[in-house]
């Protein structure tokens, strides 16, 4: 334009749009004005009262959370007062955050870093009350509660909180009640739950979190300006309290059980095991006991996140159910499955003796029986009695691997039990369509030979493992495992019975399951597993040594030792001509290399135990890299 | 507003021009006007110090700091206003980088609640770096826009504006802080309405702005931005949730009536009643304390304000002059309605802050400088008739 204006445009202004702008601020500030008059002046006394007074609010009850107790009505949870910090975020000055946490911590003895980890991860709003520590003694609570302005934003709250009778011992089956997560908090929102709720998170109580719970109740409370209750104006609903459950579960047979395999993993450090004992008939749990474990109790109070890291990173993962969440190869105790089956299909009757030897050989591959000598010529009372390989590599290789993967599935291997607790898995059932899909070839022969004696692919869960031993021991039902026995609503009356629940009847004469019966009572007998056919009461079940892992330097392979047992409906006097056993105990110890089996040291100690035998039958456990027997 | 009388540019020697000519064309109500808000500002932090229960001049109390930050936004008014503004649009794409950068600093190294990352810390302080990112798009819009005159018919330079925005934009709602991204929209919108930009441009852009909502509230808001969001809609709110600061806000501002209750006789915060009061729902404050004709003295200031930069902008001869005023009077009349319409009900919650009166460093030290270019474009126009 000129030299004068330096580089600078003259503004093209346009009048109206500045009228405009002028009036966009007029009705603007108008509309604030107009709001401002309508709150303030028109209705301003009627907030005025509100404010300078108490208000009111609408408030969750509570529902007390149902009890859990064994088969003879001993409770094995309660629920105990206790104090709990809670944190309003909104109400806690980001610049004191800082101060205030760390003020917590010291408090309430916990780590500042989980605190502030837990207001992090608050699963509700910042007004939301956030839980940073449970459990805290009464006069910490009377401390943090009456710093009042040191401490903003937080506040005490009396709260009920899960108290394990037994803590351990029952871990395991029970689980533990925790804060809501914010993932659980999206789907559980519009039943009802509220931001800083607890909830079932393993176990038991997680399985049957809806009958716990109860249903909770509403009522409108009238709060001062710190937000401490005065008083209940009026009860909208009240809580429900939730049911009840009674176990399957016997406290003794747990401690005997838990006894049992505590003694053989303290003899010779065995680091990780399993006993189970149930009643065939019905799939009813009367113990089940998996080590190591941990205390629940711990949970219950508010875990600190060093601890909880501590159980996670031990590699025996003690926060596992190992007869439930975890599978293992079988070993001997599947024979079960070939000698089923090769019965069943007519491929051999019980008393077709099959020449049994040193080893096999396939192609270039010799498979050695496990004494390397064999048994001459066995029936099946012969062959699963002495647990002969060679033997039940051939029944397996009459049968093929297809039918042997149709008796596992008849003896409900490959396929979870539906037992009441959560986390299952179901094993591996190796077939030449289940080859085909996962590792896209067919099976070789020598894998079936490695099938029918329970080698290879094949993978069990112990609960798998003891279910079928059940339908043998019962003429072959398979139940669904359970634990819990009545569902009793808050006056003592039963809501519902858990009835047995059939899962499958095996496509099999019962003759056969008879003759496997006896079979399993040769294995006793015959002395293959040593004295335990001293004891007073019958006994008959199978051993097995499953190999894993990697070789040592002579070539040897670490092994894990089982044994499910089961005795007669008359313990002392009865016969396994009859499917009338009332109880089948299995133990799995993992990596046991023992010169003796120590899976049936440890049955046979639970079953002395169990019937009360004064005498001592058990056989020292000694380390040994080798296992005579299989 | 009967005060656009525009004087025709005159040419005359800018060198000649004396000191004393210049400082007739400062503008005194501009600076008295925004002095008294800040003013009120330092009365709100002073009357939460009081009720927090501290001494008022102890360390560390929001009125100290608030003092501090006076001091300083008073420094960086005077530099501003003693800076050649022209060089600015020298500088405009550095600007524009520097504020990018800036605004990428803070998503890298930034604190916030819970996950964001909205404030730089420095030692005891803070400093959210996109209040000052605000200020550097006005000035980087100013010289698009006022570099274009004339052209703003076109699509194109409307879309220009657009795409220079969406960046900063973008970042901000990253952090994320959606209320601050709506600001620079606003001022966007602001912006090319001043600059007579064409108006079948603009309405297209709005229906386009209108059929994105959908998109983003399906894809970019998260669920309690969404409640936030429309928690004021609903008649039976929450009160226990989003719509808890709303309610409590509102049950603070009714009890003020006319006069208010007084400063530092309002409820203490420590009550838990009204969250964040020295933050966004710091107008809650004002309104319970000064009562409905403090909340009016407010509203008047803030009308001047806006006024007398209108004004400067009307009367610059410099087309950069006229659209960094009206870019600085979107921003804040976008902030007064969108942060007080909050507080009052009547908008959506988004975390905005009141111009001059939220205690916040780096909105009064952003402001000032903003201010500060405002008189540095009144005294170095050759003419200062009002």
């Amino acid at each position: 334009m000129n030299a004068y204006l330096d580089g600078r445009v003259e503004p093209a202004r346009r009048l109206s749009r500045f009228l405009v702008f002028g009036l966009a601020v007029i009705i603007g500030v108008s509309a604030l004005t107009a709001r401002l008059f309508y709150l303030q002046v028109a209705t301003g006394p009627e907030n005025a009262t509100l404010s300078a007074h108490n208000r009111t609010v609408l408030q969750a009850i509570v529902s007390p959370r149902g009890l859990i107790s064994d088969r003879n009505g001993r409770l094995l949870v309660t629920n105990v007062p206790t104090f709990t910090v809670k944190v309003r975020p909104a109400d806690l000055p980001q610049p004191r955050r800082e101060e205030v946490v760390r003020r917590l911590a010291a408090l309430t003895g916990s780590d500042a870093a989980d605190i502030n980890m837990a207001i992090d991860g608050n699963p509700g709003s910042a007004f939301d009350l956030v839980r940073v520590a449970d459990d805290v003694d009464k006069s910490t609570a009377l401390l943090i509660a009456e710093a009042g302005p040191d401490l903003p934003g937080v506040e005490v709250v009396v709260e009920a909180r899960r108290n394990y009778t037994d803590g351990a011992l029952m871990s395991q089956l029970l689980g533990y009640t925790g804060p809501v997560s914010a993932e659980q908090l999206a789907g559980l929102k519009a039943k009802g739950y509220l931001p800083d709720d607890l909830l079932g998170k393993t176990g038991l109580e997680s399985s049957y979190e809806s009958d716990l719970r109860g249903t909770y109740g509403s009522e409108s409370v009238e709060r001062d300006a710190s937000g401490r209750r005065i008083q209940v104006l009026q009860t909208i609903s009240e809580a429900q309290p939730g049911n009840s459950l009674t176990l399957t579960i016997d406290t003794k047979a747990q401690k005997d059980a838990e006894r049992a395999l505590r003694w053989a993993m303290g003899e010779v450090g065995i680091k990780r095991g399993t006993v189970i004992a149930m009643n065939p008939q019905n799939g009813e749990i009367l113990a089940m006991v998996s080590l190591p474990t941990y205390d629940n109790n711990q949970f219950a109070r508010g875990i600190s996140n060093k601890a909880y890291q501590k159980l996670l990173k031990n590699p025996d993962k003690p926060l596992i159910n190992h007869a439930t969440q975890a599978w293992y190869p079988p070993g001997s105790t599947y024979k079960l499955v070939a000698g089923t089956g090769a019965i069943a299909d007519r491929k051999v009757s019980a008393t077709t003796k099959v020449a049994t030897k040193g080893y096999l050989t396939l192609g270039q591959t010799k498979f050695y029986d496990w004494n390397h000598r064999g048994f001459g010529p066995c029936d099946i009372y012969c062959g699963f009695g002495h647990s002969s390989d060679t033997y039940f590599f051939q029944l397996a290789a009459k049968l093929g691997i297809d039918r042997l993967a149709y008796w596992a599935g008849q003896y409900g291997f490959g396929a979870p039990t539906g037992i009441d607790l959560p986390g299952e898995v179901s094993g591996i059932v190796p077939s030449n369509k289940w080859k085909e899909d996962t590792l896209g070839a067919e099976i070789f022969p020598g894998e079936t030979f490695q099938a029918g004696i329970g080698q290879g692919y094949d993978v069990v869960t112990p609960i798998q493992l003891i279910n079928a031993y059940a339908a043998l021991a019962n003429g072959g039902t398979l139940y669904q495992p359970h634990l819990v026995k009545e569902i009793v609503g808050p006056e003592g009356n039963v809501v519902s019975t858990i009835d047995p629940t059939v899962l499958h009847k095996m496509k099999v004469k019962p003759s056969v399951l008879k003759t496997m019966r006896n079979a399993a009572r040769s294995v006793v007998t015959l002395r293959h597993t040593y004295n335990l056919v001293d004891l007073p009461i019958k006994i008959a079940g199978k051993s097995g040594t499953a190999e894993f892992g990697t070789r040592d330097r002579k070539g040897r392979l670490p092994f894990h030792s089982w044994f499910v047992g089961f005795t007669p409906g008359d313990p002392y006097q009865g016969s396994f001509d009859k499917a009338d056993s009332k109880l089948v105990v299995l133990a799995f110890a993992y990596d046991s290399r023992t010169k003796s089996n120590a899976a049936t040291e440890i049955v046979k100690y639970f079953m002395q135990l169990h019937y009360g035998i004064k005498k001592d039958y058990r056989n020292s456990l000694t380390r040994g890299n080798f296992y005579q027997s299989n | 507003m009967g005060v656009i009388r525009a004087e025709p540019a005159r040419v005359t020697d800018w060198a000649a021009k004396s000191v004393g000519l210049a400082w007739r064309a400062f503008d005194w109500q501009l600076l008295t006007y925004a002095g008294l808000l800040a003013a009120i500002g330092l009365a709100m932090a002073y009357t939460n110090s009081v009720e927090d229960g501290k001494l008022p001049l102890e360390a560390g109390t929001t009125f100290t700091r608030g003092l501090m930050w006076a001091v300083i936004a008073i420094v960086a008014y005077l530099l501003a206003t003693a800076f050649d503004y022209r060089w600015l649009k020298t500088v405009a794409w550095p600007i524009y980088a520097l504020q990018l950068g800036l605004l990428v600093l803070t998503l890298a190294i930034g604190d916030g609640v819970g996950g964001s990352a909205r404030w730089i810390t420095f030692g005891p302080f803070t400093f959210q770096f996109s209040e000052l990112a605000k200020i550097l798009m006005i000035i980087v819009l100013a010289n698009y826009l006022g570099s274009r005159q004339g052209e703003l018919d076109s699509l194109v330079s409307i879309l220009g504006a657009g795409l220079l925005v969406v960046p900063p934009l973008a970042l901000v709602m990253l952090q994320p802080d959606l209320g601050t991204s709506l600001v620079f929209a606003g001022i966007l919108v602001g912006m090319l309405w001043m600059s007579g930009a064409g108006l079948k441009w603009l309405l297209a852009l709005g229906a386009l702005a209108i059929a994105l909502v959908p998109l983003a509230w399906t894809y970019v808001l998260r669920d309690y931005q969404k409640e936030r969001l429309t928690s004021f809609l609903n008649p039976n709110p929450d009160i226990q949730g989003a719509g808890y600061q709303l309610y409590q806000a509102q049950i603070s501002v009714g009890s003020g009536g006319w006069l208010g209750k007084g400063l530092t006789n309002g409820t203490p915060a420590q009550s838990g009643f009204l969250p964040v009061q020295t933050t966004d729902f710091v107008f809650a404050k004002l309104a319970e304390e000064l009562g409905f004709l403090g909340a009016m003295v407010t509203f008047l200031l803030f009308v001047l304000l806006i006024w007398r930069i209108l004004a400067d902008g009307w009367r610059s001869r410099d087309a950069f002059g006229t659209m960094f005023a009206a870019g600085l009077a979107s921003m804040i009349l976008f902030q007064l309605i969108v942060n007080v319409g909050m507080v009052l009900g009547i908008m959506p919650i988004t975390g905005i802050p009141l111009p001059f009166v939220t205690h916040g460093g780096a909105s009064l030290v952003s402001l000032a400088i903003a201010l500060g270019i405002m008189q540095s474009i009144n005294i170095r126009q050759s003419k200062a008739e009002w």
